[in-house]
This record gives structure tokens, C-alpha cells and sequence, in this order.
């Protein structure tokens, strides 16, 4: 399943917390638990761009799993 | 769902067959065995099928995974490696570690593995040994790595797991403990002990402020992580330094509450079960809980369903949880 790009707006509301969502994936989970709070924190473009980078390459590693791909539709709606 | 708590002659049957084993067991039983593809580790205590909650030196659990494992392989890591168990995981497979407690590689995996590069990059599982309670004082937890026949007593063993094609691997959680309704706690630092905390944001000595509303620290602490609920247990107060320390560590930002009572673990368990696994429950290979559970609520005897397993000294899904049941499922893709 191809992972929306980086540059998807989706990705900038999720790790600032401006949507939440209700995923399943425990490791996303757990980063995010983090990633939001640390952007909360500094929430500089460059910390926003670095957050995103991070989730974004979980994704795309474990794309090929049903519950990952669940996730996707979940915040992507596709 | 391949687990069954057997007698160590059992084991070396299926070691001599060549099948793939995660092992726990009492130290005296795991050194018995001979070398093949398995890792254990040191525990006594277990969840079975046929006995519920089990203390026992004699046996040994095992989980075999032959049927939906191509291959395995075994590596060892010392506490600077095993910032490396991500990097070199199976992109699509697993990864089960056995660490033995209150070892360097056990603090500082605690601590870092939230910021291990590629964290979450596959899926990654395991436990903590221990020892039996009556032995804390004079043994020391181990695991052992049977493709050597050696044994580690720091350090980590990580069996990594190539899946039968078709197969893919899942790890989840479940943790009674929710979070209660008192005051929101976060911490100054990262660590295992704590003198202060930040009670709704003003800074108070954490040992008096436990006495000071007669918390139940039996219960723990719980963060929520965007809905996966976190647990860290208590492990004791040192009343001369007021210092309270902990079986996982706190980290700074992360805000955290006194988890509110389980009145009844095994009904409450059955009833979280259903609601995050379903009444299928054919595609968990794998679950460890935590040795705190089996001892405050009572376990001995009682059963928990397919979730079978050994009771430990503290549970890895992904990073380090505590007075939490991890387990895996493997699923056709």
C-alpha cells in the first residue's frame, strides 16, 4: 500500500495534534505519545518537518501490514 | 496457539526434533538443555492452560513456533548494541529479546529504546528474566542462548524470526490499569527513582506526597500514549533518601496518574480480551504478564484464556512496559 507523501497535510495534523485519530498500531502509538508532546513543545518547522519525517518512515516501513494499512485509511481517509 | 507448560525431558524431545523454541523456565531446568534453536530465560512463575496461575522450578514453558517460522536466527547484544535491535530487524517478520533484570542492559534499554533508531521498524517482543522471589537475594535472572548452549547474565538474546510466506506478525497490548481521576504528575528528569514530581505542575517531594494520600502503590502510574496506556509499577520507597523508585522509568514530559483499582483482574481481563482481540483468538502465539499482577491479584490457579505464559519481571512490546500483558498474533496476508 503506497504511504501518502510527507509533504500530505495529514501528516502536519497528526504530529501537532491539530486532529487526533484512533489508531491501532501500537508502535505509532507509542511515538506519537512523544512526537506530539515534543512538537506541543517546540513547534518550529524545522521540529514539525523531523517529527514528521519519523512517523512518516514507520508507516512506510511496516505499509505492508493490514492494521498499518487500517491506520492509513484512518488519518488519510484513502 | 503452540504453548504448554512440559517437563525439561519433554523439551529436549521437541530441541532434538529441531524445532524453534522461546523457553521459560527455572535456571536449574533451562541449563539442562541441550543446544538447538531456542532462547530462554529465568522465571518461575507462569499462566498455563491447564493450570491457570503456576509457580514451579520443574517445568518449563514453551512457545514453539515452528509452524509459522521459514528460520531463525540468534544474536547477542550488550547494553551499546542493542541500540541496534531496530536497525537490524526483520523488515517483515519478528524479533523476540529475553534480558535478564536489573542488569546495565536492562536500565538502559528501559530508558532508550523509545529513541533507538528505526524505532518500531518491525516488530519487536520479549520479556525480562527473573528469579523466584524466594531467591532474589542469592541468583541472579539469565538468559540462555541454545544455538551456543551459552548463557548471559547481562546483555540481551534476540531471536529473529523469518515468517513462513504469507504470514505477517502484531504486537499488542493489554493494561487494566487506566488512569484515575487524581492529580496529573509529570517528572523533572528521565529515570528509575524520582524525589520530586510535578503535581498539576507545582513541585512536591514524591514519597510524602504518596504517604500524604495514603496512594496504593501496589498500583501503578499510567501515561497515556495517544490511547496505549503505559504503566510504570512501584518498587519501593526509600524512606532514609525520600526517594520513590520504580520497576520502568518515568520520562520528563510524559504526564502521568495513579491508576484507579482493578477490582477483579481475571473478569476485567476476559472482558478487555474480547474487546481488543475478539472471541478469535487462534493468532496468538506469543503473551508474557508481569509477575506483580500474578502476585496482587492473586493469579495462582486462575486462568486468562489463550493468553498463557510466563509471569516476568517486566514486558516488551516495542519498549519496556510494566504490570502489563504483551502479546503477538500472526496473521495470513
Amino acid at each position: 500500500m503506497e504511504v501518502p507523501s510527507k509533504s500530505h497535510e495529514g501528516w502536519q495534523d497528526i504530529v501537532t495534534g491539530k486532529k487526533t485519530f484512533e489508531l491501532r498500531f501500537l508502535a505509532a502509538k507509542i511515538m506519537l505519545g512523544r512526537l506530539v508532546r515534543g512538537v506541543h513543545d517546540n513547534p518550529t518547522p524545522q521540529n514539525i518537518d523531523s517529527r514528521i519525517d519519523l512517523l512518516y518512515n514507520l508507516f512506510a516501513q511496516n505499509s505492508n501490514s493490514i492494521t498499518v494499512q487500517a491506520d492509513i485509511k484512518t488519518i488519510f481517509g484513502k | 496457539m503452540n504453548q504448554s507448560i512440559i517437563t525439561a525431558s519433554d523439551v529436549q524431545k521437541k530441541i532434538s526434533e529441531g524445532r524453534y523454541l522461546l523457553l521459560a523456565g527455572d535456571e536449574s531446568v533451562l541449563e539442562q538443555l541441550p543446544p538447538g534453536n531456542w532462547i530462554g530465560g529465568t522465571i518461575p512463575y507462569f499462566i498455563t492452560k491447564e493450570h491457570g496461575g503456576l509457580a514451579s522450578r520443574e517445568f518449563i514453558f514453551v512457545t514453539d513456533i515452528t509452524d509459522i517460522a521459514q528460520s531463525v536466527s540468534i544474536a547477542r547484544y550488550n547494553k551499546d548494541t542493542l541500540a541496534n535491535v531496530y536497525v537490524e530487524g526483520p523488515k517483515q517478520d519478528f524479533s523476540f529479546i529475553l534480558i535478564p533484570a536489573a542488569t546495565d542492559t536492562h536500565l538502559s534499554f528501559a530508558m532508550n529504546a523509545p529513541n533507538y533508531k528505526s524505532f518500531g521498524m518491525s516488530p519487536l517482543i520479549g520479556w525480562i528474566a527473573g528469579v523466584h522471589l524466594d531467591d532474589i537475594d542469592t541468583k541472579t535472572p539469565k538468559a540462555f542462548d541454545g544455538s551456543t548452549g551459552g548463557m548471559i547474565e547481562d546483555g540481551a538474546l534476540v531471536m529473529r524470526v523469518e515468517l513462513k510466506p504469507g504470514k505477517q506478525a502484531e504486537i499488542g497490548i493489554i493494561n487494566l490499569f487506566e488512569q484515575g481521576d487524581g492529580d496529573t504528575l509529570t517528572f523533572p528528569s528521565d529515570g528509575f527513582a524520582a524525589r520530586e514530581a510535578m503535581v498539576n505542575g507545582a513541585p512536591q517531594n514524591y514519597a510524602a506526597y504518596l504517604r500524604a494520600h495514603n496512594l496504593d502503590t501496589r498500583l501503578p502510574i499510567v501515561a497515556d500514549y495517544y490511547g496505549a496506556l503505559v504503566s510504570v509499577s512501584f518498587q519501593c520507597i526509600n524512606e532514609v533518601e525520600n526517594m520513590v523508585h520504580f520497576y520502568a522509568p518515568v520520562f520528563n514530559g510524559i504526564e502521568y496518574k495513579h491508576a484507579k483499582p482493578v477490582d477483579d483482574y481475571v473478569a476485567a481481563f476476559d472482558a478487555q480480551a474480547r474487546k481488543v482481540v475478539g472471541l478469535d483468538t487462534d493468532n496468538v502465539v506469543f503473551s508474557c504478564n508481569c509477575v506483580l499482577n500474578y502476585l496482587f491479584s492473586n493469579l495462582e490457579n486462575k486462568k486468562t484464556g489463550a493468553f498463557v505464559g510466563p509471569m516476568t519481571f517486566g514486558e516488551i512490546a516495542y519498549q519496556l512496559l510494566n504490570q502489563t500483558l504483551v502479546y503477538l498474533e500472526v496473521k495470513d496476508c
